[in-house]
C-alpha cells in the first residue's frame, strides 16, 4: 500500500518551538522516524510521501487537517499514518484532527501516542496505538506501528493485542430490560460476589501536574480565563448553554470593569444570578487591573476565553484545553485565572 | 388491612393503589371518566390553572401515534387522587405536609399532565408522540394533557413557575377525581416498607438523588426544597403520593419529572424481583459543592447500614457534576461493605469515543450505562407542534425534521432507571 506518514516539525527536523508555527509541507520520501518505520514495515507497503507541520499551526488551526490531507493526496495514499506523538499535546492533537479526517475521506488510518495524551479522545473510530511516554520510546514503539501498519493493511482489526489505547465507539442500542431492572439484576450479581459485571468501564483520566510558579509576576502576562459562560448581553456569539462545541475570545482593552448588564453567563449549570449581577465573579478584570496598575503583574492578556463547561464532552474540553493554551503560548501569556463553576 | 392477622408474620400498614387505565381521551362539557375515557372541561381546567402570575393558560391532548411533538417540555405528573383512608396527595403542594402513602390512592395510568413553554433557564426538552423516538420517553406512550401558557408582563419567572406547578399538580389531582367513583381496572397493594428482613432475599435500599441547584433547578419533597438537607429514609409509598415533585428543568434527556418520581422505577423493579426486597428509598441533595458531596454521601452509605441494608442501588438526576453524587456514594458503600450498583448516563461525545463519565468511581465496579446523552439522532417532520412554535436549541421549526442529542429528548437517558437505552461498543 502506498502510505502518508504525518510528523510535526520537530521529528522533520526542521526546528524546535521557534518553528511552531510553521504551516504544513510535504516530502516525497520517509523522514526522521519514517525512516525506521519504512525498513520495520518491509517492501510489501512504501512510505510514499511525509507530510509535516509546526505543533501551533497544527493544534490550533481549523483548517489544518484538511490543509494536511489535501498535501498527502498529492502522492495518492491509501494508508496514513500519523506520529508517535508520545504525550505531546498539540501533536498528538494534530494526529488525531489527521487520522479522523483521513477516516471520512474513507483511507484506511492509524495513529500512535501515549494514552495520557490529551489528542487521543479526538481519534474518533480510528485505531490509536500506543506509544511510550517520550521519544526514548522510539524503537518499541515503531515495531508496534509496524506491526500494526501490516495488520491494517491487510484489512484486519487493531485491537488491544496490536496496542490499541483508543476506546471502541460506544453506540446507543434499547436493552431488553429498563434501566431499574437491569440495576436490580446487576445489584444481585454484585451480592453474589461478581466484581466483574458492568453495563460501563470507567474512563481513566490522566493526572494533570500543574506548571511550576511563575518566578516573577511582575514581569509576567497574565490573562483571564472561564468556563462560566460568560458572553456579551445578548450572546451575540450563541455560546451553548451546556454541550459546548466552541470557545470565544472578547477583547478587555479599554476596560476596568465589566458592568452589571453589559455581560451575562448562559451557563445553564449554575444559578446566574449572582454572575450577572457582578461579572466579575466569574473574570475578576476589576482586581487584574488594579494588580496591573500596582505593578504587581506585568500585564494583562487584552482578551479573555470563554466556554460553557456544563454537560460539555471531556474530549471538547480537553480540546479547547489545548487550543487555549496554544493561543497564550503565542501571545507569551506566562500565567492563567481559570475560573470553574 | 386491620393489622390484626396472627396467621403469618407482622403485618404492615401500606397503599391500596386503585388504578384505571385509560384508553381514550377528549376535551368536553364536563370532566368525567366512563368507561375508560377521560373526558377534560377545558374551561375547568383553565380555571384550576388561572394565576395572576399567567396572563393566558390553554390545555389540549396529544395522544400516542399522532403525528405530534412537544418541544420545552417542563414538567409532567400523573393524575392521581386519594380515596377512603388515611393522607392528603401532593403533600406540601395541594394536601397539607403531613406524611403521605397511606390508605388507597386512585391512579389514571396512561395518562400525564404536561407544562410546556418558555421559561429562563430552562433547557428545551422533546417529545416525539409516534416514529423511533417516542419509545425513548414515558410521555411518547401516555395521553397528554399539554398545559400551554402565557407569562403576565408583571410577574417574575419564579412567579411563573410556582403558579404553574401548583396548577399542574391540582389539574392531575382534578383529573383523577373523575375516577373516585369508578370502579378500578386493577388493585394493588403496595405494603410499606418493612423495617427487618421478611425472608432470606437481601434487603436493597434505593438511594436517590434529588437536584438541588437553586430556581428551575430545584426538587420539592413535602413542598420544601431539599436544598441543604441531609439523607433521608422515606417509605417508597410516600412517592407513590407526591411526596417528592419536580421543579428542575436542566438537563431534559437526564431529568426526573415528577411523573418518574411518583413511579420510582427502581422501587419499582426491586418490588417486582423476587430474588430482592425493596429496603426502602433513601432521598439525597446533590448539592453544589464538593465538601458537602462528600458529606451527604457518606452520610447515605452510613444510613444504609444502620437500617441493615444489604446493597443499593444509586441513581441521580443531571449531567456531569450529578455522577460525582453517584460516584462518592457508590464508594461509600461498597467502603462499608455494602454492595453498590450506580446508574449513569455516557457523557461520551457524539461519536461515542470520548471518556463516557466525569467523575467515575473509584471502588465500586457495577454501573449501569444509560446510554451516550451526546448521539445524535434524526426526528421526522410532524404535523402538529405543542408547547411552542420552535425548537430553539437549533433554532428551528418545531414541525421540520431535525437532529438532536440524545440529551434534548425527554427522559431519554432517565437517571432513575425509567427507559430501555444502553450503550454497547460497536464493533
Amino acid at each position: 500500500m502506498r502510505i502518508v506518514h504525518y510528523i510535526n516539525q520537530y521529528f522533520a527536523g526542521v526546528g524546535g518551538e521557534e518553528e511552531a508555527g510553521r504551516g504544513p509541507e510535504l516530502r516525497e520520501e520517509s523522514v526522521g522516524p519514517g525512516k525506521r518505520l519504512q525498513t520495520l514495515i518491509g517492501d510489501e507497503h512504501e512510505i510514499v510521501a511525509t507530510v509535516f507541520c509546526g505543533d501551533d499551526y497544527a493544534a490550533g488551526t481549523a483548517e489544518a487537517a484538511e490543509e494536511i490531507l489535501s498535501l498527502a493526496d498529492e502522492a495518492d495514499p491509501e494508508l496514513i499514518v500519523a506520529g508517535p506523538a508520545f504525550t505531546s499535546g498539540r501533536y498528538g492533537v494534530a494526529c488525531s484532527a489527521v487520522v479522523a479526517a483521513a477516516h471520512e475521506r474513507g483511507l484506511k488510518a492509524i495513529a500512535s501516542m501515549h494514552e495520557d495524551n490529551p489528542g487521543l479522545q479526538d481519534a474518533g473510530v480510528v485505531p490509536v496505538v500506543e506509544s511510550g511516554q517520550t521519544a526514548r520510546r522510539m524503537k518499541g514503539t515503531l515495531e508496534r506501528v509496524a506491526a500494526a501498519v501490516q495488520k491494517l493493511a491487510a484489512g484486519e482489526q487493531i485491537g488491544e493485542e496490536e496496542g490499541r489505547i483508543s476506546r471502541p465507539r460506544r453506540v446507543n442500542v434499547l436493552a431488553d430490560a429498563p434501566a431499574a431492572a437491569r440495576a436490580v439484576d446487576l445489584v444481585l450479581a454484585r451480592l453474589g460476589g461478581d466484581t466483574e459485571r458492568t453495563e460501563l468501564a470507567p474512563p481513566d483520566f490522566d493526572q494533570v501536574m500543574p506548571a511550576g510558579p511563575v518566578e516573577d509576576l511582575s514581569e509576567a502576562s497574565l490573562a483571564l480565563v472561564t468556563e462560566g459562560g460568560l458572553v456579551p448581553a445578548g450572546n451575540p456569539d450563541k455560546l451553548e448553554s451546556s454541550r459546548a462545541t466552541l470557545w470565544l475570545r472578547y477583547s478587555l482593552d479599554g476596560r476596568d470593569s465589566l458592568p452589571e448588564g453589559e455581560f451575562e453567563s448562559v451557563d445553564g449549570g449554575f444559578s446566574t444570578v449572582a454572575a450577572d449581577e457582578d461579572p466579575h465573579r466569574m473574570v475578576p478584570l476589576d482586581v487584574a487591573r488594579e494588580l496591573e496598575h500596582e505593578g504587581a503583574i506585568g500585564g494583562l492578556h487584552p482578551e479573555y476565553l470563554v466556554t460553557t463547561g456544563n454537560g460539555t464532552a471531556v474530549a471538547a474540553s480537553k480540546h479547547f484545553g489545548v487550543e487555549w493554551a496554544v493561543e497564550l503560548h503565542k501571545a507569551k501569556v506566562q500565567a492563567a485565572i481559570l475560573s470553574a463553576t | 388491612m386491620s393489622g390484626n392477622d396472627n396467621s403469618g408474620g407482622e403485618t404492615h400498614p401500606g397503599l391500596t393503589r386503585l388504578v384505571h387505565a385509560i384508553e381514550d381521551v377528549e376535551l368536553g362539557e364536563e370532566t368525567k371518566l366512563e368507561g375508560g375515557r377521560l373526558t377534560v372541561s377545558a374551561e375547568e381546567a383553565e380555571g384550576i390553572l388561572a394565576d395572576s402570575a399567567l396572563a393566558q393558560v390553554g390545555v389540549s391532548w396529544v395522544s400516542p401515534g399522532e403525528s405530534a411533538r412537544i418541544v420545552k417540555v417542563l414538567d409532567a405528573v400523573e393524575p392521581r387522587a386519594k380515596g377512603d383512608g388515611a393522607g392528603g396527595i401532593f403533600p406540601g403542594f395541594v394536601s397539607p405536609a403531613r406524611p403521605a402513602g397511606l390508605g388507597t390512592t386512585h391512579v389514571l395510568r396512561g395518562v400525564a399532565v404536561v407544562a410546556a413553554g418558555y421559561l429562563p433557564r430552562a433547557q428545551e426538552g422533546v417529545v416525539e408522540m409516534s416514529g423511533d423516538a417516542a419509545v425513548l420517553s414515558p410521555l411518547g406512550s401516555t395521553h397528554n394533557l399539554v398545559v400551554e401558557f402565557e407569562p403576565s408582563s408583571d410577574a417574575s419567572w419564579g412567579d411563573v413557575d410556582t403558579a404553574l406547578r401548583r396548577g399542574l399538580l391540582k389539574l392531575a389531582v382534578r383529573l383523577a377525581e373523575a375516577a373516585l367513583e369508578a370502579d378500578p381496572d386493577a388493585v394493588e397493594e403496595l405494603p410499606a416498607a418493612p423495617a427487618q428482613a421478611q425472608d432470606d432475599r437481601p434487603r436493597v435500599a434505593a438511594i436517590t438523588n434529588l437536584q438541588t441547584q437553586g430556581t428551575f433547578k430545584d426538587v420539592f419533597v413535602y413542598g420544601s426544597s431539599m436544598a441543604g438537607s441531609l439523607p433521608t429514609l422515606i417509605d417508597p409509598n410516600e412517592l407513590e403520593d407526591g411526596a417528592v415533585v419536580s421543579g428542575q428543568y436542566g438537563h431534559p434527556g437526564l431529568k426526573n419529572p415528577t411523573y418518574i418520581h411518583q413511579n420510582h422505577p427502581v422501587a419499582a423493579a426491586l418490588r417486582a424481583s423476587e430474588e430482592a426486597e425493596l429496603g426502602g428509598v433513601i432521598i439525597c441533595p446533590e448539592p453544589v459543592d464538593q465538601a458537602q458531596k462528600e458529606l451527604v454521601s457518606a452520610l447515605a452509605a452510613r444510613l444504609c447500614k444502620t437500617c441493615g441494608f444489604d446493597a443499593a442501588i444509586v441513581t441521580k438526576e443531571g449531567g456531569g457534576n450529578a455522577d460525582a453524587d453517584v460516584a462518592l456514594k457508590v464508594d461509600a458503600l461498597e467502603e462499608l461493605g455494602i454492595p453498590a450498583v450506580g446508574l449513569f448516563a455516557e457523557m461520551g461525545g457524539t461519536e461515542g469515543t470520548a471518556p463516557p463519565l466525569v467523575a467515575p468511581p473509584t471502588k465500586a465496579t457495577a454501573m449501569v450505562s444509560t446510554g451516550n446523552y451526546d448521539e445524535e439522532l434524526e426526528l421526522g417532520e410532524v404535523e402538529r407542534a405543542l408547547g411552542g412554535e420552535r425548537i430553539d436549541l437549533r433554532d428551528a421549526d418545531a414541525h421540520e425534521a431535525i437532529e438532536l442529542p440524545h440529551a434534548a429528548i425527554y427522559c431519554a437517558l432517565s437517571p432513575l432507571g425509567w427507559g430501555r437505552l444502553t450503550c454497547e461498543d460497536a464493533t
